[in-house]
């Protein structure tokens, strides 16, 4: 019988921030908040830097090119999380690049993550289609 | 005490953003890392890694603490800090573990990355 469970908030029993979901082996299970993105975004870089779809990311800062900074909503709880990411970049004439992509995600703090896209020379390009997602702990 | 709840579908409580049980089972990221990958290499923070192996300079193999159901999970990595233009290569993946490389763009060469990040999804076993 097909089963619809209505609420805002699920929360662990045992321990608040943990919730075991089964996987589809059907013999282990896996942490549901540990493995949810707490952080994406689709952007474009060029001209004036934006975001197109996102979560929990409150705003992007054109750096310079090929250099974003994303600020969270709801900050990460340390320093330490998982953030990754690729994107296509323009070549110096603003055109796309179709040699190939790079992206690199550093200086980061608990609040911010910076996204430098670069092309396969190593210099650093505004790139027009790029994602970022991030994984770890919320505060 | 420990419960356990069998439903097909999530709703918020106004019954709306629905989503199915195996877009919850099968869309969240099944491992993830940020490794400090210079010197004696360490976790920062982790989630199904049961111990990453240093196969020497810029290769690294992470295993999974529960093992993937197949070889055909998607993973992605990024690189940052330790050189301008990090990226992470991930070779053959196993169920089990996955081996991943990082290397400059500029020229090809492996180096040890500080902040070594990789995530994968896909179907436990």
């Amino acid at each position: 019988m097909a089963s619809i469970l209505k609420v805002d908030t699920i929360t662990g029993v045992t321990t608040a921030g943990s919730i075991a979901v089964t996987g589809e082996g059907n013999s282990t299970t896996t942490n549901l908040q540990q493995g949810l993105a707490k952080c994406w975004v689709n952007f474009n870089g060029g001209g004036t830097a934006a975001i197109g779809d996102s979560l929990n990311a409150a705003s992007i800062t054109d750096q310079g090119t090929g250099n974003y900074k994303f600020t969270f909503t709801a900050n990460m709880g340390n320093t330490d999380f998982c953030a990754t990411g690729t994107a296509k970049e323009t070549d110096s004439t603003g055109a796309v690049n179709n040699n190939g992509t790079g992206a690199m995600c550093h200086s980061h703090s608990a609040s911010t993550v910076e996204f430098i896209s670069f092309s396969p020379d190593g210099n650093t390009r505004d790139c027009t289609i790029a994602g970022l997602d991030i994984k770890g702990d919320l505060a | 005490m420990a419960s356990e709840l069998r439903v097909n579908t999530l709703k918020d409580a106004s019954g709306n953003n629905s989503i199915g049980m195996s877009y919850v089972a099968e869309g969240t990221a099944k491992a993830w890392m940020s490794l400090n990958g210079t010197g004696t290499i360490a976790l920062r923070d982790s989630f199904n890694i049961s111990g990453v192996v240093d196969n020497g300079t810029g290769s690294y193999t992470p295993s999974y603490s529960s093992n993937f159901g197949n070889a055909n999970y998607s993973a992605s990595g990024a690189g940052g800090s330790s050189n301008s233009n990090a990226n992470v290569r991930l070779n053959t993946p196993a169920a089990g573990s996955q081996d991943l490389e990082t290397r400059a763009s500029n020229d090809g060469s492996q180096y040890d990355e500080a902040y070594t990040r990789f995530t994968a999804t896909g179907d436990l076993a």
